[in-house]
């Protein structure tokens, strides 16, 4: 029911029928958001998920990194400064893996709605941005679930770095691509490091569908479009409250 | 096993895996070859031809003997001149004890830990192993990626997506198999500790209830994808099951000849008299 300008404080009533939806593996619905750092993903994610949530929808978000099985690991090697390009990747991996088989592939076998901040298209871009072969990261990942839409947020390269430097003291080793070698001067490596993950994301919009969103928007407006395509994409109500008869 | 419907099932070991003794891929590297030195494109920023030393591997299952013939090959290489690096399972500075942690509390999936595995695999051959073949060193490896890829391969991840993860990795100068039946396998690893490890008998699996059967049946799926690899990646086959003097006298023979060592004669020093039997 995409009507042209919905009300955001209301949740849909899940989309019309639409074309029948893709042969599914899994009750469940996958949807994610990408973009480099500064781009307003996790602010939009955010509020798609406050509106799914207070509409009693059967959701659940789920965050690149987050799990405590590879933290110390992780701490280790970035206090020290010890992981390469490939540990990296692998620990991110790990990970990842591990949120999958134990979070996110259970919650879609059991019919969530699965909201995921960033996922292995992140990998694919900051992985090959320091570095790593496509192709072994693609393999790498091929055990995760497709999602059924990815957001991908877009936001030219000055605007998304200077909300990052602005809203931060210090960038962070990794996070700046210092092991890289790419500049001495920390703002510099990352505006590099970061020029090149976009790059990887805009190559990716076709080949794994992403739906670009304009991360300059005004953000009231913006999760309008989102909470919009997703209704469009994703049949809502599938994951809606039971109503009592 | 599970028919294949994702990329993490595998099909069954190819069970027609004929043993070979010759090794036609294991003599990749020994040329110099800068093509043969890796399984697929390097890991980033390696240069092969920089790698002037010699990587040798020792497989075999638990119980097979191994690390007994690596104290005394490295003490045979040392005394012929050589300096010797070793890597194992579990040993980077990175992630060696945090897989020990998950192993101690077995709620770990299995998918997961074969990624942990990996990234301390290649922590050490980054970081450790690497830098070693640059200054000429030679490497013994108590077991390399093909355990890693037999453990989890038996656990229902595709063979192919583990070979994808170790594309990028070194290939051996020589690898050597200390091929041993499980029953034997057994008996010594319940003589070393009087007990049999949770891990060793493939207890996550849950083939038997009985120890003995679960480890008999758990060891020799491993024993099969081993036939597997060697058929794949060329391994020199040993019979684990001879003398520790005779599997050593083998194990000389075949690394005096690619290293250009003449004479191969060793008795082992007083502080490893005790392994010689």
């Amino acid at each position: 029911m995409a009507t042209s300008t919905p009300d955001i404080s209301v949740v849909p009533q899940a989309a019309p029928e639409q074309a029948a939806p893709a042969k599914r593996e899994f009750p469940g619905a996958l949807v994610v958001v990408e973009g480099i750092d500064g781009s307003g993903k996790s602010t939009q994610l955010y509020l798609l998920k406050r509106w799914l949530e207070i509409g009693g929808y059967r959701i659940h978000f789920t965050e690149w990194n987050s799990s405590p099985l590879v933290k110390s690991a992780t701490r280790r090697g970035k206090q020290r400064r010890l992981l390469t390009p490939t540990t990296f990747s692998l620990l991110h991996a790990a990970d990842f893996a591990d949120r999958c088989e134990r979070q996110i592939l259970p919650l879609l076998h059991g019919g969530y709605l699965v909201l995921a901040d960033r996922y292995v298209y992140t990998a694919f871009a900051r992985d090959a941005a320091r570095g790593c072969s496509p192709h072994w990261l693609r393999n790498l990942y091929s055990f995760a679930p497709v999602p059924d839409i990815t957001f991908y947020f877009r936001a030219p390269l000055d605007v998304a770095v200077n909300r990052i430097t602005a809203g931060r003291p210090k960038l962070k080793y990794y996070e700046a691509g210092m092991d890289l070698g790419l500049s001495l001067d920390r703002a510099e490596s990352f505006r590099i490091f970061q020029d090149r993950i976009l790059n990887n994301y805009d190559q990716m919009v076709e080949t794994d569908n992403f739906v670009l969103m304009d991360g300059t928007m005004r953000v009231n407006r913006l999760q309008k479009v989102m909470r919009t395509l997703l209704a469009d994409r994703v049949e809502l109500n599938r994951f809606a409250p039971k109503k009592k008869k | 096993m599970t028919p294949a419907k994702n990329p993490l099932t595998t099909a069954t070991a190819g069970s027609a895996a004929r043993r070979r003794k010759s090794a036609p891929e294991a003599n990749n590297g020994k040329d110099g070859s800068v093509m043969t030195r890796f399984y697929g494109t390097p890991l980033p920023g390696v240069k092969p031809e920089e790698l002037s030393g010699n990587l040798i591997v020792v497989e075999g299952t638990d119980g097979s003997g191994r690390s007994t013939q690596i104290s005394l090959l490295t003490e045979w290489l040392e005394s012929e001149g050589f300096a010797v690096e070793t890597m194992g399972l579990r040993r980077s500075f990175l992630v060696g004890e945090d897989i020990d942690a998950l192993l101690a509390e077995n709620a770990v999936t299995r998918l997961t830990l074969a990624l942990m595995y990996s990234t301390d695999f290649y922590d050490q051959l980054e970081r450790r192993i690497l830098p070693a073949l640059r200054s000429g060193l030679i490497v013994l490896a108590d077991r390399y990626i093909f355990t890693l890829i037999a453990r989890a391969a038996v656990r229902g991840i595709g063979r192919d997506y583990l070979h994808g993860i170790y594309e990028i990795a070194l290939r051996p100068d020589l690898t050597f198999w200390l091929d041993v039946r499980p029953e034997v396998a057994f008996d010594r690893e319940f003589k070393k500790s009087q007990t049999i490890s949770y891990w060793e008998s493939g207890r996550d699996m849950s083939l038997s209830n009985d120890l003995f059967q679960s480890f008999i049946r758990y060891q020799s799926m491993i024993k099969r994808e081993f036939e597997y690899l060697s058929k794949r990646h060329g391994f020199l086959e040993i019979d684990g099951e001879a003398s520790v003097p005779e599997v050593n006298r083998q194990l000389r023979k075949r690394i005096a000849s690619h290293l250009g060592i003449r004479g191969t004669h060793y008795r082992p020093s007083h502080a490893l008299a005790h392994l010689w039997r």
